[in-house]
């Protein structure tokens, strides 16, 4: 059983794509989209299972330059927490604390900027251009008699054949 | 209007971001595609899509909504098995049997001149560029010219085309019907999209778009409704009229191409009777099946 102090980052179901001071991540598994900042994305490849929040820190210190706290590190887990780009639930360590709290406690001074993984949302011709909805491999088989089912419902887009609210 | 270009810039680089990461997951798809296919002993063709965009700057990305995969007549009934069976659920791929009427030549013609395309660990088959060019040009017609964008495809694969294009591959090695659909649509991308064609050899030729094509390219691209499969929409009353309305009478750049028809002549409607009768058969088909799909669930 994973010792929910050293966090797995999740690699099934996400596909990532490494940008020069970001890290894009799409989870093929509920069709919702992130950017992590710099600061989120290092934790975010450090979660291998093997290291404590103390450990991410001390090597982001190590390769950087730059001190980072341990809090500053768990806001970031706690964000891939609620991501749900871990392999299981980590119990926040901020639990019963704001953010803003968190943050002040964390203090603005520190020269790494914040961890923040902030949502993408669909552009809205991407939601034009998808219009099949499957529900079932066949569905989506030109020549099959269902190809393609009707479009998704008012309000929802297909992705990854299925219809999801953007 | 600081805040709201602020607002303007942040979407612009939402969408940007987006568009980076579907790139890549569609990426991953075409990936486990091909190599599910060969896997199976099918050595797939890719078409369109990702195959357009290798033209594409790398600042402008080419969006698709599914794979388009073309495997040999031989190969097709084991590549739409493994589909059916969920090897590549999730993947929505586009399964094509062999060219048909997208383009002349053999298939073992095609294939024998298409090329490997290097995708991350994965070499991906595509078209030589004069094949794909032509074939991008037909399936745009059959597309009725509806799709004012596609042209982009066009744009590029004659903008970025490598030194050593043969025109003489992309043209000549089909009859002078299908030869005179290419240099239009490529006219076509030169009066809409600003394509230098002067320096082309036949600059002449592809100006000389008919005045009814425009006229019906441009009508095309003004009609809020597009063409989608009818039986998409047979629990839409509204919608499902609408589409049967634009069917009828079919649309004769659509009609030409499947007639093998002139685009110069004045044949265009004798192509809409002969298409309308064409398709008849395969609609009444359609419709039998999908009742019957419905009723098995």
């Amino acid at each position: 059983m994973q010792n929910p102090q050293f966090p797995t980052a999740r690699k099934t179901g996400l596909v990532v794509q490494e940008m020069p001071d970001e890290l894009l991540v799409y989870d093929t598994e509920n069709n919702k989209a992130h950017c992590l900042n710099r600061t989120a994305a290092f934790v975010f490849k450090s979660c291998d299972g093997g290291k404590s929040a103390a450990d991410i820190a001390s090597l982001y210190s190590l390769e950087s330059g730059n001190k980072m706290s341990e809090d500053m590190v768990w806001l970031a887990i706690d964000q891939l927490n609620e991501n749900d780009l871990l392999e299981q639930q980590v119990k926040s360590l901020f639990a019963g604390q704001s953010r803003r709290d968190v943050i002040k406690k964390i203090g603005f001074a520190s020269i790494v900027a914040l961890p923040v993984i902030a949502s993408l949302v669909a552009p809205r011709n991407a939601l034009a251009v998808a219009s099949c909805q499957c529900t079932a491999p066949v569905d989506c088989i030109s020549g099959s008699p269902s190809y393609p089912v009707p479009p998704c419902p008012t309000g929802t887009a297909c992705l990854s054949n299925t219809c999801v609210t953007p | 209007m600081q805040s709201t270009s602020t607002a303007e810039a942040e979407i612009l680089e939402n969408d940007r971001r987006w568009y980076l990461l579907q790139k890549r997951r569609d990426e991953l798809e075409i990936e486990q595609a091909f190599s599910i296919f060969r896997a199976n002993g099918i050595e797939p063709v890719l078409i369109k899509g990702w195959a357009a965009g290798l033209s594409y700057p790398d600042d402008e990305p080419r969006q698709f909504t599914d794979i388009d995969l073309t495997v040999s007549a031989s190969d097709y009934e084991r590549a739409r098995l493994i589909l059916l069976l969920g090897e590549l659920s999730g993947v929505n791929i586009d399964l094509h049997n062999e060219f048909r009427l997208l383009d002349t030549l053999s298939w073992d013609d095609l294939f024998a001149n298409s090329r490997l395309v290097k995708l991350e660990g994965t070499e991906i088959r595509v078209l030589r560029p004069e094949d794909h060019l032509r074939i991008l040009c037909v399936h745009w017609l059959t597309d009725g010219g509806a799709n004012k964008d596609r042209l982009r495809d066009i744009y590029y694969a004659v903008a970025n085309r490598p030194s050593d294009f043969d025109w003489d591959r992309c043209l000549d090695v089909v009859g002078p019907n299908r030869r005179r659909w290419v240099l239009y649509v490529i006219g076509l991308a030169g009066k809409y999209f600003n394509l230098p064609l002067d320096d082309l050899p036949f600059a002449d030729e592809a100006g000389r778009i008919p005045k009814w094509v425009i006229k019906r390219v441009e009508k095309e691209w003004r009609d809020p409704v597009h063409l989608l499969p009818l039986l998409s929409f047979v629990h839409d009353r509204k919608q499902f009229f609408r589409q049967l309305r634009k069917r009828v009478p079919p649309n004769p750049i659509r009609a030409t191409v499947e007639m093998e028809g002139n685009l110069d002549g004045n044949m265009r409607f004798y192509y809409q009777v002969g298409c309308f009768a064409k398709r008849l058969p395969a609609f009444f088909r359609g419709a039998a099946a999908y009742v019957r799909s419905r009723f098995k669930r």
